[in-house]
């Protein structure tokens, strides 16, 4: 059967064949060519079913090629990062930077948002670009971004994908509650709002003070902070989760360097933490807690029996301005005590006109006294990794 | 068998390329930004002739920069896992065997895993750096296979049921590790990579990665084309083979080595996605015979579509969302794979 003529025949068919592919190959190695060609000029017509860019972006559009001055910044992953000045259309990939936009009084730069950011309620309203792990690259790029703001809950690959396309990726990546404002003052500056920043992380860092001689003092609360119930997941110490419980008056009874641990309710049972700390979103109803003291285990905990639950909003969960609400709320009801003298700790009354958004008022969180629901917190059977991808995406 | 005429196999790849050119400018049409079919025309044939793009430059940015490249990967990696897959089936002498079934595409997954994971405590070079992963990957899928292969024989030769279930068997023990080892990596990768573990094509590739997938599939897949009539042979059986003058023992390291470098330039990047290198095969031998000098080309344009529309469907039902493109096969792959089962039986 291998005669020669055969082996012939066949080499011809797979040079044919591999001279298509190889052809298909070249076609997609050449396309950088189709993206050199500068100010290409805006279709008149084209038939692109996405609108054209309304005037005044299709005038940005051509001096960003040449004229636009160009600014070296050095984001927090130790990146250079070359900026067309000023920025003017900025894509945000994670919740909290959506948040830290918003709160800077940039949203007008804002076009565009990820699926997860739900906060403040028109940031629901920009383009959506996909989700924080997997957003639409194609999306991205049609919504001509100077600057595409990331951080430590998405992909290196997103990065490397966006800088090989040469879109200018800004990322952030805050470990501590100190970090979080500092990172907001450079953010600020990179996004040509130095002063906001300032004033927005001054702000931040006096209600931080003022907290902390109310409840600096007091021993701290033992806690257990519950990111998910079956299994029990909590937090590590070197998440900025950590470090806010310690701002508020409290520590968390799990100690590792895991970020995202899953323990043993034994051990639990074994620390016994005085609060059990919960978290809940705008929209959620608030989790069924007192069906925990009808669980083996669960009821073993003193802090079940006593319903010394503390419910915060999930802002807590992410790293922006608004995470000082969620803490000033942990405080108040950790250490009541502290907080009978005077209302003078009761969130400021924003003054920033520019921003009213600013930062939200800490008794806006969830009631401290969930009602029983029928729905059991307990009860949910959503995968444990499903959960673990929420968590990461929704910061 | 008919006997095979040059004229018989291009025709055969000629209509399947021309399907193949159809869904692949039915996928650079639609997305997250959409493009009529006319001006898609004109665009590519201003392309081809090195013109000045008419459409704004942040479109032809999206067409051909994220668009093209990610179709192009899809059609390689389709193809990569459909001749291994017809390949395996037909050397293992069972209908069953995939990449996916026997343990290979996990075991390049961890091999990329682990890969991974030691890439930046060796200090590398980035340009090398990335190599790293898909070395891993076929190292992996090589191991597997032959830890499945050792596995299924008894007697010295190959039992069919005992290799398809030490392949479920190994399958199942490397995806706990693979567990493990997600569990083991900081959460910012954790994520990621679960997405890629349900098989993701959406990360464009480092240009010289694109090159060693190009020419790793026509150098592997070439190398299991030359095997094609043996294979044919080893239908019957094979002592069978060894009796007709099939150097029995050259055919398996080439396919098993091959195969293994196909899966592992696949796996590593585009994660796990399944079906394809079982049902693809399965119905182009429903069409084409099995002639397996006919069959590998046409299993690889077949695969090659196949992950092209689930790959256009993944990014496209839920955009500007993305879906695994490996959920997309199997929701696919599954029923199709009962019906063709239910089928036979009846």
């Amino acid at each position: 059967m291998l005669d020669g003529k055969y082996i012939w025949r066949m080499s011809k068919a797979g040079a044919t064949l591999a001279a298509v592919l190889l052809c298909a190959g070249w076609l997609s190695a050449q396309t950088p060519n189709a993206t050199n060609v500068p100010g290409a000029p805006s279709a008149a017509g084209a038939p692109v079913s996405e609108k054209a860019p309304a005037g005044k972006a299709a005038q940005e559009n051509a001096p960003q090629q040449s004229a636009r001055a160009v600014r070296e910044v050095v984001d927090e992953t130790g990146r250079t990062v070359r900026l067309a000045q000023p920025v003017e259309r900025i894509v945000s990939l994670a919740p909290s930077l959506t948040e830290t936009i918003y709160a800077l009084g940039l949203q007008e730069h804002l076009v565009g948002d990820t699926d997860y950011c739900d906060y403040p309620a028109e940031a629901q309203k920009k383009t959506k670009v996909g989700g924080t792990i997997n957003p639409s690259l194609e999306q991205v790029v049609a919504l001509r971004p100077d600057v595409v703001l990331m951080t430590s809950i998405n992909r290196f690959e997103t990065v490397r994908a966006l800088d090989d396309l040469n879109i200018p990726v800004y990322t952030t990546d805050p470990h501590n509650v100190q970090e979080i404002l500092s990172s907001t003052i450079k953010l600020a500056d990179v996004l040509g709002a130095a002063q906001n920043g300032v004033t927005l992380a001054g702000e931040m860092q006096q209600r931080l003070s003022e907290l902390q001689q109310r409840v600096g003092e007091l021993p701290a609360k033992r806690v257990l902070f519950v990111v998910w119930t079956e299994p029990l997941i909590t937090i590590g110490k070197n998440t900025f989760i950590a470090d806010a419980l310690r701002k508020a008056g409290a520590v968390s009874i799990v100690d590792t360097t895991q970020d995202w641990p899953k323990v043993s309710l034994e051990e639990i049972v074994r620390l016994q933490p005085e609060f059990l700390v919960f978290t809940v979103q705008n929209d959620e109803k608030a989790p069924d807690l007192l069906a925990l003291s009808a669980l083996p285990g669960w009821r073993g905990l003193d802090a079940v029996r006593n319903h010394r639950f503390i419910v915060v909003s999930d802002a807590v969960n992410r790293p922006a301005p608004r995470i000082v609400s969620a803490i000033e709320d942990m405080a108040r009801q950790l250490h009541p005590e502290a907080f009978t003298d005077s209302p003078s700790v009761a969130p400021p009354v924003n003054k920033d006109p520019l921003n009213k958004e600013k930062v939200e008022k800490p008794n806006a969180a969830p009631e401290k006294t969930p009602p029983a629901q029928s729905t059991s917190l307990v009860a949910n059977d959503a995968a444990f990794c499903m959960r673990i991808e929420h968590l990461a995406c929704n910061r | 068998m008919q006997p095979l005429t040059l004229r018989r196999l291009l025709l055969r790849c000629a209509a399947l390329a021309a399907v193949l050119f159809v869904v692949v400018v039915l996928a650079l049409k639609l997305g997250a930004v959409q493009v009529s079919l006319y001006g898609l025309a004109r665009e590519l044939i201003r392309f081809a002739l090195h013109q000045t793009s008419e459409l704004p430059s942040n479109y032809s940015l999206i067409i051909f920069d994220i668009r093209l490249p990610r179709i192009f990967l899809g059609v390689f990696v389709g193809a990569s896992l459909a001749v291994a897959g017809t390949s395996f089936q037909a050397l293992l002498r069972n209908p069953l065997a995939d990449p996916y079934v026997l343990g290979v595409s996990s075991g390049a997954a961890v091999g990329a895993i682990l890969a991974y994971m030691i890439e930046p405590h060796l200090g590398l070079a980035p340009d090398v750096a990335v190599l790293l992963t898909p070395l891993g990957a076929f190292m992996g899928a090589l191991v597997t296979i032959a830890g499945v292969y050792l596995l299924g024989q008894r007697d010295g030769e190959i039992d069919s049921t005992t290799l398809l279930l030490g392949g479920i068997i190994t399958a199942s023990f490397l995806n706990a590790l693979i567990m493990l080892l997600l569990n083991l990596i900081s959460e910012r990768d954790h994520g990621g990579m679960s997405f890629w573990l349900m098989g993701d094509l959406s990360t464009p590739l480092q240009s010289n990665l694109q090159w060693i997938i190009r020419v790793g599939f026509f150098l592997a897949a070439g190398a299991i084309y030359t095997t094609a009539s043996d294979l044919n042979l080893l239908l019957a059986g094979e002592k069978e083979a060894i009796h007709l003058g099939v150097d029995v023992r050259r055919v398996r390291i080439v396919v098993y080595v091959a195969a293994s470098i196909l899966t592992g330039l696949a796996v590593s990047v585009s994660g796990a996605i399944g079906y394809v290198g079982l049902l693809v095969p399965h119905v182009m031998r429903m069409i084409f015979g099995s002639d397996h000098r006919i069959l590998l080309p046409t299993a690889a344009f077949g695969g090659a579509i196949a992950v092209v529309l689930a790959d256009m469907l993944a990014r496209t039902v839920v955009a500007p969302g993305e879906l695994p493109v490996g959920a997309m096969t199997a929701l696919a792959g599954a029923p199709l794979f009962i019906y063709l089962l239910r089928r036979r039986m009846g």
